[in-house]
């Protein structure tokens, strides 16, 4: 991954955090909080990775290390997020189930942006 | 409904996408995927809501077809919010016990060897006072203004004042015939 796709990357993910905490904001001016909260939850993963990714950038001796361990790490966060959603639908949780969902999600996305700048 | 299904049900009503939903199913019964469509929200997420709405029992479904309809239970809509106030709380017993706690302090800063020491100055206390001193009187006799000056003198020395509040507070009635104490059903307005 060279600069301008690092930068392209980064971009992304900035908007997506400043695009979700709008919605939020409005849908809690809207009085839909549980809409909001899920926005929130979708901002904070973007913004996980987000940090994942500076740090990968930071401290990886080359792009191809920092990838790498992008890569993992987009494995590894997700992976207590599948367990918690089993979890939640096993005892009916609904909440907890569509929050875990949407954190999902989001990692999806993230990882289809990141294939397509990295292609 | 009891307490908690009333805190439930008016959570779940605190928000404008399930009130929007609660709206669409008051036209008619909808599906998933039409409710979406209809307000623009996604389906799991409508599919959250109406979980949330059929826990608090606002809305209930069934199979048509290949679809889950949803409808609204209008059963729980036409209670009213004051039979929901009228229901008996879960918390009676404690809210009991704490009133008779105050009365208690009340009385026993008050009255001392069944004496009063003081009319209290708040309405509150006094009423609670005055409803102590007036299960002195029986039910169902009348009595001269004498005989009630005699009893609220062995409380107080301005037994007048007492015997007027006392009418004032509607515990003690009178006319032309004398007083007589009044049952908490059938007070004069």
């Amino acid at each position: 991954m060279n600069n301008e796709q690092a930068n392209e990357f980064e971009a992304f993910l900035q908007e997506r955090i400043s695009c979700c905490t709008k919605k939020s904001q409005a849908l809690f001016k809207d009085d839909r909080k549980d809409e909001a909260v899920f926005e929130k939850v979708r901002a904070n993963v973007y913004d996980i990775f987000k940090t994942v990714f500076s740090v990968a950038a930071k401290n990886e001796k080359d792009a191809q290390a920092a990838e790498t361990f992008f890569l993992a790490k987009l494995e590894q966060i997700p992976s207590a997020w599948v367990q918690s959603l089993e979890q939640a639908q096993q005892h009916g949780d609904s909440q907890k189930a569509h929050i875990e969902t949407i954190k999902l999600d989001a990692v999806r996305e993230i990882r289809e942006k990141f294939a397509q700048i990295t292609e | 409904m009891n307490e908690a299904q009333a805190v439930q049900l008016f959570k779940c009503l605190s928000d404008k996408s399930r009130l929007q939903i609660l709206k669409s199913l008051a036209v008619e019964d909808m599906y998933v995927e039409r409710l979406s469509e209809r307000l623009g929200i996604t389906a799991a997420t409508v599919s959250f809501h109406l979980k949330k709405l059929a826990d608090a029992g606002a809305v209930t479904s069934y199979k048509s077809q290949y679809y889950m309809m949803y409808s609204l239970n209008r059963t729980i809509f036409q209670t009213t919010i004051l039979e929901i106030l009228e229901e008996k709380s879960d918390e009676d017993a404690e809210q009991d016990r704490r009133d008779e706690k105050y009365r208690q302090k009340v009385l026993d800063a008050f009255l001392e060897y069944g004496k009063l020491k003081a009319i209290p100055a708040q309405r509150k206390k006094e009423r609670i006072i005055l409803e102590e001193i007036v299960k002195s009187f029986e039910y169902d006799r009348i009595y001269s203004e004498r005989e009630v000056n005699w009893i609220l003198s062995d409380y107080f020395d301005d037994f007048c004042t007492l015997r007027r509040d006392l009418v004032a507070e509607q515990l003690l009635c009178r006319d032309a015939k004398g007083y007589w104490r009044v049952k908490a059903e059938n007070k004069t307005e």
